[in-house]
């Protein structure tokens, strides 16, 4: 994902809030409360990453049933992103996305919790 | 990518300004020899090495390449980017774990398909290392792998269809013609 000159390389899948997921959109168009929670979810997400990230965050506009996938352009970033999921009451999916800038694929790597912090496997 | 030239700086220290070699297109470093020039990409395959070379100011515009098992703990420095799986590696018996980081730095070479290939400092005083070279050498057919070396000539490469061997003075011919155009 590139805009700007920017090389967006980490990505994240964040999920909604749990009465939020997996929702179809014709449930959603029935359910106001939820489409508000999830508008309320989005704009608490920008906030915070315009406190915690130094570089630029992309918030992906397309509607997953599970969560909203995050682009991240500094590795710093989606580490800090990551580790303070306690301090905001949140939860990612547990795969990191990583573009490899010498083959264009995403990678796919997991991420496990440990009592001391976080591995990559 | 698509230039030419490539140049692969081996594992030995280089006694040659190497920021002038990228005028003829990227250039690889192995590991942390010679850190005190600026490169397109660097390889490492130590610990050791890649916290050196990612505290140290002259791979901060580099892009630092590592195995996997290597690269996953060090995944979050934005400058760091795993290897590609290059192909042939059982038949060279290569493992990108434990081999030098100069035969990864000609992996990469070839794997991002430049004609030829400069290799400066490159150390083939190791049977090994030269085997493996001669082994990459005639499974790419196709790149021609220039020595530089100071005088006398080494004919260790002499035997190989695209092997070839050339002076620094030659090289730097090359390079100020590259700067001209």
């Amino acid at each position: 994902m590139q805009s700007k000159n920017k090389f967006y390389k980490y990505t994240l899948k964040l999920q909604w809030p749990a009465v939020c997921r997996n929702r179809s959109v014709e449930i959603l168009k029935d359910r106001p409360d939820l489409v508000d929670q999830i508008e309320k979810f989005r704009k608490k997400i920008d906030n915070v990453t315009k406190i915690i990230c130094r570089d630029s965050v992309q918030i992906d506009g397309n509607y997953l049933m599970s969560g909203v996938n995050l682009w991240f352009v500094s590795g710093q970033d989606a580490y800090e992103f990551i580790i303070r999921q306690p301090e905001f009451e949140w939860e990612i999916t547990h795969k990191l996305g990583v573009l490899n800038e010498l083959t264009n694929q995403l990678q796919r790597f997991d991420i496990l919790y440990t009592p001391t912090g976080i591995q990559i496997n | 990518m698509k230039s030419t030239y490539i140049t692969v700086i081996g594992s030995l220290p280089v006694n040659f300004d190497l920021d002038q070699a990228r005028h003829l297109g990227p250039v690889i470093a192995s590991a942390n020899t010679n850190k005190s020039n600026y490169f397109d990409y660097a390889t490492v395959n130590s610990e050791i090495n890649m916290q050196d070379m990612l505290n140290s100011p002259s791979f901060k515009n580099s892009t630092i390449l590592a195995p996997e098992m290597l690269y996953k703990k060090y995944i979050f420095f934005s400058n760091t980017c795993c290897l590609p799986e290059f192909p042939g590696l059982t038949s060279f018996d290569i493992d990108p774990n434990k081999c030098t980081p100069q035969t990864l730095s000609l992996l990469l070479a070839v794997y991002l398909r430049q004609t030829i290939i400069f290799l400066v400092g490159y150390d083939i005083s190791n049977p090994t290392e030269l085997t493996r070279l001669k082994s990459i050498a005639l499974a790419n057919p196709d790149c021609k792998f220039m020595y530089i070396t100071n005088p006398p000539r080494t004919y260790q490469l002499d035997d190989l269809p695209n092997g070839y061997c050339d002076n620094f003075i030659k090289f730097q011919e090359l390079i100020d013609n590259a700067k001209q155009k």
